[in-house]
């Protein structure tokens, strides 16, 4: 069992008995309110997509499946091709990948663990940090050194944007954490 | 007829009580329901209405059936067709056997705290699946992609309704011994927590051209104004002068009484959940003081709120208002923004009268609860 709280994208989850993927978690708390985590998924069995809501310490049934240590290949559309370190070809949904797809790009070495369910490759984990290349993101402003303002870069090779500090440059590669996708630190 | 449990766990202050008081009356006056409120502690809701006796287990008060929540929970109690737990209180673990044993299983409602926060939208209305049954998390704010407001049709009409005579004759019986009433007296109503702002604005207030009155019922800014006055203690019922301004010491105020306070004023200063929302519906300018939480988690409420309620008006006193509020929950320099706000009052009562109209438009919670629930029955 996990906590809504410490549940991520690729992670498989049991609802009602059926196992959803978790494609997207969004993690809010203000005030007295309670705090809360939304996740978007998609039935394994059924492929259909859903919106729930829990409190983030909600305990939630998180399946364990068969992994394996993969790379990533190639997309071929719809489908996002990892290889095991025996070369066999293992084909991941694009829409199963959720947040996670965000941040493949051609060429990346990041040992990947694909998940299976019922034999068929559903999710891919990232390692929890993964260096990328900034390819775009406006100049520092001078003065801003402090490390806590942020701007939008967006990524090489993929259309991800982020918010990164103010002294991140064009080319620069950074840190980002897959938990949340967030900047953590220039690589 | 539809049965209805509301969970009512009393955290502090009158709050939560008087939140789920509204509502469960409210159901239970405008709908077809019977409605079970389950009050953990009976002594705090007696201070908010003195007819609720603390030592009964079930008591009825105004069609609303009010159960004791003691620790030792009967595993007999049978669910009801619709179960709120209020502010994600959790259930007794008993109850939910029951709801999921049911033959028609309930519709199980977590009704949260009010934030006019973007998230509240995307969350609103989503099922949360729990052991088998669906919990729906149910939040109340500002637009249409959430639940709104509690607000009693019978509240507004009588707001409509209210005139300055009846102001007059309220502020007479409340503080019989004031001085009289000129024409050009300023009313404000004061609630408020412990408070780094109070001083400097009573001593701007206190060298003001025109009398100002001030309503200040009992609470935890009490002890503040009795040390500004160098005084042992102050009396509810008595009456204070501090240069320009006259201060009146009001008892705990039942509910209604409190809603005719808020439409007597000019100006409401009001604090936590409960009386602010009473203050938007009042339809008068306010100045909310949010409850304030560690980490200053409570201050993104207050952005996101400031964001839309000052949407609409001139830019400089928007921001005059903004410089106001902010300094009115963490302290500060009030003077400049005090002086524009007053300068302005007139378009400030306009925008707060425009602002509790729109909330009006958007339906109340309650009745937006009753038809979310219908729709899930269905």
């Amino acid at each position: 069992m996990k906590t809504a709280h410490e549940v991520r994208s690729g992670n498989v989850i049991l609802v009602d008995g059926q196992p959803l993927v978790v494609q997207k978690t969004e993690f809010s708390k203000s005030g007295r309110n309670s705090s809360v985590v939304k996740i978007k998924s998609k039935g394994l069995l059924t492929g259909s997509g859903s919106e729930v809501v829990y409190k983030s310490d909600d305990k939630l049934e998180v399946v364990t499946l068969e992994k394996l240590d993969c790379t990533y290949s190639y997309f071929a559309d719809p489908m996002f091709i990892f290889m095991d370190a025996e070369f066999n070809q293992h084909d991941v949904e694009a829409d199963n990948l959720g947040d996670t797809r965000g941040l493949i790009v051609d060429g990346m070495e990041d040992q990947c663990q694909v998940t299976f369910y019922d034999g068929k490759a559903i999710s891919v984990e990232l390692p929890t940090v993964v260096v990328r290349e900034v390819e775009y993101t406006e100049p520092a402003v001078r003065g801003d050194t402090s490390g806590k303002v942020m701007k939008p870069a967006k990524l090489k090779g993929t259309d991800f944007e982020l918010p990164v500090a103010a002294f991140i440059e064009i080319g620069d590669k950074i840190e980002i954490d897959t938990r949340t996708n967030e900047f953590k630190k220039r690589a | 007829m539809q049965t209805w449990s509301i969970f009512c766990r009393v955290v502090d202050n009158f709050g939560d009580i008087g939140v789920c008081w509204r509502l469960a009356r409210q159901l239970a006056h405008e709908h077809p329901l019977r409605i079970t409120l389950w009050v953990d502690d009976l002594a705090i809701f007696a201070k908010i209405r003195a007819e609720i006796n603390p030592n009964l287990a079930e008591q009825k008060l105004e069609s609303v059936t009010i159960r004791h929540w003691s620790e030792q929970w009967s595993a007999d109690i049978q669910a009801n067709d619709v179960v709120i737990e209020t502010f994600a209180c959790d259930l007794p673990t008993a109850y939910i056997e029951q709801m999921r044993s049911s033959t028609t299983p309930p519709i199980w409602i977590n009704l949260d705290y009010l934030s006019a926060e973007d998230w509240v939208s995307g969350c609103h209305g989503l099922p949360s699946p729990q052991q088998g049954l669906s919990k729906y998390f149910f939040f109340p704010g500002f637009n249409d992609k959430t639940g709104g407001l509690i607000g009693e049709q019978s509240m507004r009409q009588q707001r409509r309704a209210w005139q300055s005579a009846d102001a007059k004759q309220l502020r007479q019986q409340l503080a019989p011994k004031r001085p009289a009433e000129t024409a050009d007296t300023q009313y404000i109503s004061l609630f408020a927590y412990e408070n780094s702002a109070l001083n400097a604005w009573l001593h701007r207030l206190k060298d003001s051209p025109n009398p100002i009155h001030l309503f200040v019922p009992q609470g935890r800014v009490l002890p503040q104004i009795t040390q500004l006055f160098m005084q042992a203690e102050l009396h509810a019922g008595e009456v204070y002068q501090y240069g320009a301004v006259t201060i009146s010491i009001l008892p705990m105020l039942p509910q209604d009484q409190y809603d005719q306070l808020l439409w007597s004023c000019d100006l409401n200063f009001v604090r936590g959940e409960d009386s602010f929302v009473r203050a938007q519906w009042a339809g008068l300018p306010m100045v909310w003081q949010i409850y304030p939480q560690s980490e200053d988690t409570h201050l993104e409420k207050l952005v996101a709120f400031l964001q839309l309620y000052l949407a609409d008006l001139p830019d400089e006193l928007a921001q005059a208002l903004r410089d106001f509020y902010y300094t009115w929950n963490q302290g500060g320099d009030i003077a400049q923004s005090w002086t524009i706000l007053n300068t302005e009052r007139e378009v400030l009562r306009q925008h707060a009268k425009n602002w509790a109209l729109r909330l009006a438009a958007q339906g109340d919670l309650a009745t937006n609860l009753v038809k979310f629930t219908q729709s899930k029955l269905k």
